[in-house]
């Protein structure tokens, strides 16, 4: 890719004999079983700064999770500080670990290469599978991990991508260039779900539809992330030069196990932001994107039909060829990794057009769908009748145990495209990638005595002295890959690496 | 907000209206159905009510 990308991943949790009001409580726990770290800087964090220019007065809540708050405040001493309340820690590997809202979550490390990042979000599963086991040993209680969106109570948590991306480009073009391709790349990057939830719930005649999220969204632009979801989150938080960049901060994505329609949600996403700071903008505007991804996702007739802002309808597919084409236009023979995004993106679009089932082996939706109509063709039953059932299969697809989890029994058996190897997802546990200031961050959390990091910052302890390392400056104008960094680097070496980075901006 | 448009309601969710007909529909998948034996017997044996069970606090 040609930019700094990231995944972070909420992962659901169930604890045998814990009622959702004390989750939080066993989550900060689960995540205190996993690996130690350094504890996290929240210095630089503004989540109120809105990429619009101005700054909200504050975040909406659930409803429903003010009724759990209220609850759970009466019933024990609540956390005083962010730190008793995350358990905040950056991991050797670059990666950042920690509770969020009854959640263990995962941010991967930055990283440069596709393959990187697919074998870091791997990492996560397993780092997260492993905290959870340790959890279990040491209480007692059985616990579930799951990657997936949804309680199927109208409660969701997301899986949200990162991608830095040019300051000089536009908001207003930023915005309308990705809306038409966020709402219809759900026909592939979608993870599939049993039935409807909220407000558009048609649950008594829709069986299984493409997105875990897309039942969840109000708004297509704000600062908010827990109630009026919007499409695109507004933070402006570029954990980099403020003047040369944005990080682009999606929430709107499921949390896909294949690996394949993770690589294509993120591969595709930073080709399209590549076309946009092009200059190229969106092959179309949409009448209403929310009532689009609603519709695509919920359309069991595969015509994926959308409605344009001049009244007219297209297919979702062919949205999507065209901001393929521009892609090809532009970045065709630019490298192996952008060649192979371009050709299987197309492939998945002819697929999709001609027989979706041919993507039983990639895709998250259709192999999730085959798995539960093969269970309801051998029991001889249909869809509905019994959606509470098909929803607890469905769980098991979503299920990080290796053994256990449906995804896993499938890619186990050869059914499901893999991209990574187990040897490179074993290393991503503890390594970060070696081209980007990921590796600084091991570097120096192997090496020197870091008190606290964050994206953008490393404070560490040299020679009885608290000096502060900006990385923010270690992402230089051209986002060339990071110089290579003996891993013997003394903390000078270090300082200059940054020093170089910042002085080519 | 325009109402959304009412689809076409099929038993058998995701199937396009001429699968199987002689309008050149979709083809047999290139793709075998993977599902075994052994995973449709685990899937026998998970907790139908689990999910009603399940419970989450909002995320992000």
């Amino acid at each position: 890719m040609d930019r700094l990308t990231g995944l972070e991943t909420e992962y659901g949790l169930w604890v045998d004999r814990i009622d959702v009001v004390d989750l939080m409580a066993e989550a900060r726990q689960v995540v205190q079983s996993g690996p130690a770290g350094v504890p996290w800087d929240y210095e630089q964090e503004s989540p109120l700064q809105d990429l619009r220019g101005f700054r909200a007065s504050h975040l909406k809540t659930n409803p429903t999770d003010d009724h759990y708050e209220q609850i759970s405040r009466s019933r024990t001493p609540q956390p005083r500080t962010p730190h008793e309340e995350h358990v905040d820690r950056v991991l050797t590997n670059g990666a950042r670990f920690y509770h969020d809202h009854g959640h263990p979550e995962y941010s991967t490390p930055e990283c440069l290469s596709l393959w990187d990042l697919l074998a870091h979000d791997r990492a996560g599963e397993r780092i997260v599978w492993e905290a959870a086991q340790r959890y279990q040993q040491r209480t007692g209680r059985a616990v579930a991990v799951y990657k997936n969106n949804t309680d199927y109570h109208g409660i969701s948590y997301g899986c949200h991508e990162n991608y830095l991306v040019r300051r000089d480009l536009p908001f207003d073009h930023l915005l309308s260039g990705l809306l038409p391709f966020l709402v219809t790349r759900i026909l592939y990057a979608g993870a599939g779900k049993v039935g409807v939830e909220g407000p558009a719930d048609k649950s008594d005649h829709l069986f299984y539809q493409l997105s875990q999220r897309a039942d969840f969204f109000d708004e297509i632009a704000s600062v908010d992330t827990l109630h009026h979801r919007p499409l695109i989150n507004t933070r402006d938080e570029p954990h980099a030069d403020r003047r040369l960049w944005r990080r682009l901060h999606l929430i709107c994505g499921d949390a896909n196990l294949s690996e394949y329609a993770t690589a294509l949600k993120l591969g595709t996403t930073a080709l399209v932001l590549g076309t946009l700071e092009a200059g190229y903008g969106a092959p179309v505007e949409l009448k209403d994107p929310i009532e689009a991804i609603r519709q695509i996702s919920q359309d069991s007739t595969c015509r994926w039909l959308v409605t344009l802002s001049d009244d007219k309808t297209m297919p979702a597919l062919d949205i999507q060829r065209a901001y393929q084409l521009a892609a090809q236009e532009l970045f065709a023979g630019r490298d192996d990794e952008t060649d192979w995004l371009l050709r299987e993106w197309a492939v998945v679009l002819n697929d999709l057009e001609e027989d979706p089932r041919r993507l039983r082996d990639r895709l998250d939706w259709v192999a999730k769908r085959d798995l539960l109509e093969s269970f309801l063709e051998d029991e001889n039953r249909n869809w509905h009748e019994d959606l509470d059932q098909l929803r607890s299969l469905e769980l098991e697809y979503h299920h990080l145990d290796p053994e256990r989890g449906l995804f896993f029994s499938l890619q186990r058996q050869g059914s499901m495209q893999r991209l990574t190897s187990d040897a490179q997802v074993e290393e991503a546990k503890y390594s970060a990638p070696r081209n980007t200031r990921a590796y600084l961050r091991e570097l120096c959390l192997s090496r020197f005595d870091v008190k606290s990091a964050s994206w953008g910052q490393l404070t560490v302890k040299h020679r009885r002295r608290m000096v502060k390392l900006d990385l923010g400056h270690a992402v230089n104008g051209e986002l060339e890959p990071l110089k290579e960094m003996p891993a013997d680097a003394s903390f000078e070496d270090v300082v200059e690496s940054i020093a170089e980075m910042q002085a080519r901006r | 907000m325009p109402e959304r448009k009412t689809q076409p309601i099929t038993d058998q969710p995701w199937t396009k209206p001429n699968d199987g007909g002689d309008e050149g529909g979709p083809r047999a998948p290139d793709v075998e159905r993977p599902t075994t034996r052994e995973l449709l017997e685990r899937m026998k044996r998970v907790d139908p009510r689990q999910a009603r069970r399940y419970r989450q606090r909002s995320g992000e």
